[in-house]
């Protein structure tokens, strides 16, 4: 099959070609089910969050520009939902950090098992803002350009609050003994 | 104490993001400060550990979902066209083909000479490959047109609006038609239309679409061939 690249899908979907979204689809599914999963830590939710996006992507895809990069149009869209479903979640239904630590349970994890663990327990005790930048940039390997393009941010406010949400979870760890 | 702008140099220097000089400042900054050694030590460990954790696979269900989900969602209009209120006439060239028979007729352009008339086809929705598309600003005009392909014919993919009725010429070398009376009252929303090109055989020069309100020009457009696939 030949490899279309991001704008050419684009208009051959909006041209009534259902085929071309369905390579964006899979083009993106997983970029965009892994953030999801990772601001949200809730694998249903990250799917529900997924199927939703890629929706709004279809039913929206006349308002893209073409002049900015397509995939920091679809993971502003994902992120945005993902804090949207954030949002609606009642206080009782987050998940805190000092649950997702019991769970994994020191002695039957490895070391490196344990700091991952960790790692991602310490990601849901930060703000959702600042959730939102560390997983762009480590999750999805986002530049700092790309980072400002996909959450519609200057540039200058998304490096400031990926330094602070890289300090807060350096503190928290320190405090917890695991770094 | 940690002195911010080293911080910043820190984060930058994980990021892949520093210039030389920047460089050379943290590299005198770390040779001169042992706890801005130890830091820097400790946020690569952490940007190491956050790099490292792993993405999974989304569940297989997902594509299938949305795909479900697909017939029931349809590709709106751009928001430039959904918000202009003043665009009473606002329609999309869909309305021209949806009415059945076009007349297009046909003129020659740089000569003014007598127009002779074809019909215009209404191209089946079909799967067609984007060769070019133009976006179109032009008086009381504003939208898109691209120029498809499909097989060896060449078709116009129209989504317009327009505050008024206006024709359009469509033009290469000798050869042009005119599209009557887009945006008429009444016409049907903007979704994406097709306009076949009889005669316009793929693989020629540049098409150029002027917009005119009886004899006045308000705007034109060119769509080429070459930047295709």
């Amino acid at each position: 099959m030949k490899e279309y690249d991001d704008g050419s899908l684009v208009q051959r979907t909006l041209d009534g070609d259902r085929a071309a979204f369905e390579q964006l689809v899979v083009r993106y599914q997983r970029p965009v089910y892994n953030a999801a999963l990772r601001l949200l830590h809730d694998p249903e939710e990250a799917k529900d969050v997924a199927q939703t996006t890629f929706l709004s992507v279809f039913e929206h895809l006349a308002d893209y520009d073409p002049n900015y990069k397509f995939y920091s149009w679809i993971y502003r869209i994902a992120v945005n939902e993902s804090l949207n479903t954030l949002g609606r979640r009642k206080p009782h239904e987050d998940i805190s950090g000092e649950e997702m630590d019991r769970s994994p349970g020191p002695d039957r994890l490895a070391e490196s098992e344990q700091s991952r663990a960790a790692i991602e327990a310490a990601l849901m005790r930060i703000t959702p803002e600042l959730r939102s930048v560390v997983v762009l940039r480590h999750v999805m390997n986002l530049s700092y350009e790309d980072m400002a393009a996909t959450l519609a941010l200057p540039e200058k406010t998304v490096k400031s609050r990926l330094y602070s949400a890289r300090q807060q979870l350096r503190a928290m760890l320190i405090h917890e003994g695991t770094r | 104490m940690i002195d911010p702008t080293q911080l910043a140099l820190i984060h930058a220097e994980i990021d892949g993001e520093l210039d030389d000089r920047q460089r050379a400042e943290l590299s005198r900054g770390l040779l001169a400060d042992p706890a801005l050694r130890a830091l820097r030590d400790e946020m690569q460990r952490l940007c190491r550990a956050l790099d490292a954790v792993p993405q999974v696979e989304p569940p297989a269900q997902l594509r299938t979902d949305i795909f479900a989900a697909l017939p029931h969602v349809q590709p709106r209009r751009s928001r430039a066209a959904r918000t202009a209120p003043s665009w009473r006439y606002a329609a999309v060239l869909a309305g021209v083909l949806l009415t059945g028979a076009i007349v297009f007729r046909m003129m020659d352009f740089g000569q003014g000479s007598a127009a002779n008339e074809m019909s215009g086809t209404l191209a089946a929705p079909r799967t067609a490959v984007a060769v070019d598309m133009v976006q179109v600003s032009a008086e009381g005009v504003s939208g898109r047109v691209g120029l498809i392909r499909e097989g060896a014919e060449l078709a116009l993919n129209l989504q317009l609006a327009t505050n008024a009725p206006v024709d359009m010429v469509i033009a290469r070398g000798k050869n042009s038609m005119r599209v009557k009376g887009l945006g008429t009252r009444g016409s049907p929303g903007a979704q994406p239309t097709r306009i076949a090109l009889p005669g316009f055989e793929s693989g020629g020069g540049p098409i150029r679409l002027t917009f005119m309100r009886g004899d006045r020009e308000v705007g034109q457009a060119v769509l080429k061939e070459s930047t295709g696939h």
